[in-house]
C-alpha cells in the first residue's frame, strides 16, 4: 500500500479581504502519496494556491486537518512548522525566488546549511545535484548571471537538496519559454523517477498536465475530478 | 562553504549601493563631528585644568583640614616637608612644591591696592609648576627663596605706578593674627591677559614670606602635588589622604577649584547633549535605510521562511545588516576624521579673531582661556563614541529586524 505524504481531510479555508469573506476551500479532500507526480489544475481562484499553502505549512486551515507524513500541522508551533518546511518540504516558485546575493551553489546549499549538514557532505550533495540539473560549471554565478531556465534549475536543486518528502511547485514553467519548459519538465520527471521525489504542481500549463501521472481538478474549493494515468 | 548570516547580511547591504553609501556618509560625518567636538573639549579642559593647577595649588592640594572652611594663614601645614616627601613617592606624581598664598595690601608711594599673592620656592619651581612664570613680560622673577623681590601683575604694577626696581610695601596678618609689613623691590612684571591675574596678583619668594608670617622653616600653607595625568587626581588624593596626618585635608583639583570644575562639567554636559542629538540623527538615518530595505524584501523574507528560515534567524539577519552598517560607518568615520583630527591635533585653530584679540581677556575661575583650539581626545571617550554609534545602529535595527521576523510567509509569497 502506498504511503500518504500529504493529506487534506475535509479542509475549509476562508479568508477575509476587507469586508469580503472569500471561501477558498470548501471541504476539500486530497491525499498525495510518495513518488507521485501530481498536477493541480483549475481556473484562477479555484483554490490551487490555498492547497499548496496548506500542504506547505505556510498557512493553517479554518476547519479540517492537514497532515504531512502523518503529522497534523496544526499541532506544530511557528518554529516547529519552520523546521518541518526546512526538513521535509521543497518549494519551487513561479518566479524562482533565488537570493540575489548568493551564488547558484550557495542558493542550492541554503537549506542544507540551515540543517547544519557537515561541509563535505553538503558540498558533495549540492555539486551532485547541480550536475543533475545541468548546471555543472555555473555554480559560482549569481542569479542575475543566469537565464530564467537556469535559475529555475537552481530552485529545483535547492528544493531537492534536503531530500524532502514532497516538492511543491508553483507554476514552475510559467516564466520560461516552451523549450526551457520542456527541459524543466524532463528534469523533474527524471528526478521523480530516479530519486522517487514526490512532486505536486499547481499549473495552467497543458505540457505539465500532459506529463503528470495524476491530475487533480480543483473547482470552487473542492476536488472536481481526480485522474490517474 | 555557505556564507553564514553575517556574510549574507554584509552582501545584502550592497544591494542598494547608493542608499547604503548615503547612510554610511551620515554615520561617518556625524561621528566625525562628535569625535572632533569631544577631542577639542578634552584638549581644552585638560589644558585648563593643567593651567589652573600650575597657577594655583596643583592637581592635588594638601592643606590644613580647617583651611577649606576658614582660609586664614593660621591654618597651615606645619610639617609640609614630610607631606611633600610622601607625595613624591606616589607613582602618579611628577612634582611636589610648597606654597603659601593669600591676600595682602600692596602699597607704593601714595597708592595702595589689595591683591592676591603666591609665595613659591624660586630654586625649585619653573613654568611646569607655576605657569605664571612664563608670563613674566618685564624683568625677571626672584632667583632664591629669601630674596626681597616681588613680581607684580601688569595691571597691579600700573595701578601702583610701580615699575621695575621700584620699592613696594605689602602688609598682611601673620600666623598669629598680628599685622605685619615687609618691603620688597619689583623685579618683574607679568602679563597673562587674564584681568583678574594681571590686576591683582603678585609672586613672592616663599622663604621671605615664611619669615614675614612667622612660619617655621618647614611650614607652608599648602603642598601642591602635580600629576602626569589630571584624571588620576581623585585616586592620588585618596591614597595621600590615607597616608598622611588625619588633620590635613587632601583635595583633588575639582574640589579645590569647584568653579572651574562646575564650568567644565557644564560644558561637557552640553557637548554630551549635542552628541546624543547627533546619535539620534544617525540612528534615524539607519532606521530609515533598514526599514525601507526590509519592506522592499518582504517577499524574499517569505521565501526564506518557506525554505526553513526561522523568524529568529530573519531577525538576526537584519540585525547583522545593522551591525555591518555600524562597523562600515565607523570605518568611514575613521577615514573622514583622520585628516581634520591630525590638523587640529598638530596645528590647532586660532580663535583669537572670534575672541577679540589674543585672548579677549576671557577667563574662567581666574584661568585665562587660550585662543588656540587643539584636538586631543581621551581614548576612553573615543571608545565611548564608537560604542555609542554601534549601539545606536543596533537599536535602530531592532524594529526593522522584528518586522522581518513577523512576516507571514503566506502573505509574502503567492503560490499558485
Amino acid at each position: 500500500m502506498a504511503e500518504p505524504i500529504v493529506e487534506l481531510d475535509a479542509v475549509y479555508k476562508t479568508y477575509r479581504q476587507g469586508n469580503l469573506e472569500v471561501r477558498a476551500l470548501r471541504g476539500l479532500d486530497l491525499i498525495v502519496e510518495r513518488g507521485e507526480f501530481t498536477a493541480l489544475c483549475g481556473p484562477s481562484g479555484s483554490g490551487k494556491t490555498t492547497v499548496l499553502n496548506l500542504a506547505g505549512a505556510l498557512d493553517a486551515p479554518t476547519r479540517g486537518r492537514v497532515l504531512l507524513e502523518g503529522v497534523d500541522l496544526a499541532s506544530l508551533d511557528r518554529r516547529a512548522r519552520a523546521r518541518r518546511r526546512r526538513d521535509r518540504i521543497g518549494f519551487v516558485f513561479q518566479s524562482y525566488n533565488l537570493l540575489p546575493v548568493l551564488t547558484a551553489y550557495e542558493n542550492a546549499e541554503l537549506v542544507l546549511s540551515l540543517q547544519n549538514v557537515p561541509d563535505a557532505e553538503r558540498r558533495e550533495r549540492v555539486m551532485g545535484l547541480l550536475g543533475e540539473v545541468g548546471l555543472a560549471g555555473l555554480e559560482d554565478r549569481r542569479p542575475a548571471e543566469l537565464s530564467g531556465g537556469q535559475q529555475q534549475r537552481v530552485a529545483i536543486a535547492r528544493a531537492l537538496a534536503p531530500d524532502p518528502a514532497v516538492v511543491l511547485a508553483d507554476e514552475p514553467t510559467a516564466n520560461v519559454d516552451s523549450e526551457t519548459a520542456d527541459q524543466l519538465l524532463d528534469l523533474m520527471e527524471q528526478l521523480n523517477r530516479e530519486r522517487a521525489a514526490t512532486f505536486v504542481f499547481s499549473t495552467h500549463d497543458s505540457r505539465v498536465m500532459e506529463r503528470a501521472r495524476r491530475i487533480v481538478h480543483v473547482v470552487d474549493g473542492r476536488v472536481a475530478k481526480d485522474e490517474r494515468r | 562553504m555557505h556564507p553564514n548570516l553575517l556574510s549574507m547580511a554584509r552582501r545584502n547591504l550592497w544591494r542598494n549601493r547608493r542608499r547604503t553609501l548615503i547612510t554610511l556618509s551620515s554615520i561617518a560625518f556625524g561621528t566625525m563631528l562628535a569625535v572632533l567636538m569631544t577631542a577639542i573639549g578634552d584638549s581644552n579642559w585638560r589644558r585648563m585644568i593643567d593651567l589652573a593647577a600650575r597657577m594655583g595649588a596643583g592637581h592635588v592640594t594638601v592643606q590644613n583640614a580647617a583651611y577649606q572652611d576658614s582660609p586664614t594663614l593660621g591654618n597651615s601645614v606645619v610639617r609640609a616637608g614630610e607631606v611633600a616627601a610622601r607625595a613624591r613617592r606616589d607613582e602618579d606624581v611628577t612634582a611636589v612644591v610648597q606654597r603659601i598664598s593669600g591676600a595682602f595690601m600692596v602699597s607704593s608711594a601714595g597708592r595702595s591696592y589689595g591683591a592676591g599673592f603666591v609665595a613659591y620656592a624660586p630654586e625649585e619651581e619653573d613654568v611646569s609648576t607655576l605657569s605664571i612664570l612664563e608670563a613674566v613680560a618685564e624683568g625677571e622673577a626672584p632667583s632664591h627663596s629669601h630674596e626681597r623681590g616681588i613680581v607684580l601683575g601688569a595691571g597691579l604694577a600700573e595701578n601702583l605706578h610701580a615699575g621695575l626696581g621700584r620699592k613696594v610695601v605689602f602688609s598682611l596678618t601673620d600666623k598669629h593674627g598680628e599685622i605685619v609689613q615687609e618691603a620688597a623691590r619689583v623685579t618683574g612684571i607679568v602679563r597673562t591677559g587674564a584681568p583678574s591675574v594681571d590686576g591683582a596678583l603678585a609672586l613672592v619668594p616663599i622663604g621671605r614670606m615664611r619669615d614675614v608670617l612667622r612660619y617655621d622653616r618647614d611650614e607652608s600653607l599648602q603642598v601642591a602635588v602635580f600629576l602626569e595625568d589630571q584624571r588620576h587626581a581623585a585616586r592620588v588624593a585618596e591614597r595621600l589622604g590615607g597616608a598622611i596626618d588625619g588633620e590635613l585635608g587632601v583635595l583633588a583639583w575639582n574640589e579645590a577649584q569647584p568653579e572651574l570644575a562646575g564650568f567644565i562639567a557644564m560644558k561637557v554636559a552640553g557637548a554630551r547633549f549635542m552628541e546624543v542629538v547627533m546619535l539620534i540623527l544617525i540612528a534615524a538615518g539607519i532606521f530609515n535605510t533598514l526599514f525601507v530595505s526590509v519592506m522592499e524584501r518582504l517577499r524574499e523574507f517569505g521565501v526564506l521562511l518557506a525554505v526553513g528560515f526561522s523568524p529568529g534567524r530573519l531577525f538576526a539577519l537584519v540585525m547583522g545588516e545593522s551591525l555591518w552598517i555600524g562597523l562600515f560607518g565607523l570605518l568611514a568615520a575613521a577615514a573622514v576624521t583622520a585628516m581634520p583630527y591630525w590638523y587640529l591635533a598638530t596645528r590647532g585653530v586660532d580663535m583669537s579673531g572670534m575672541m577679540g584679540g589674543d585672548t579677549g581677556g576671557m577667563e574662567v575661575a581666574g584661568v585665562a582661556i587660550t585662543p588656540m583650539l587643539y584636538a586631543a581626545i581621551e581614548p576612553s571617550n573615543l571608545m565611548a563614541i564608537a560604542v555609542a554609534v554601534l549601539v545606536a545602529t543596533l537599536l535602530a535595527g531592532l524594529y526593522p529586524a522584528w518586522r522581518a521576523g513577523r512576516v507571514e510567509p503566506v502573505d509574502a509569497i503567492r503560490i499558485g
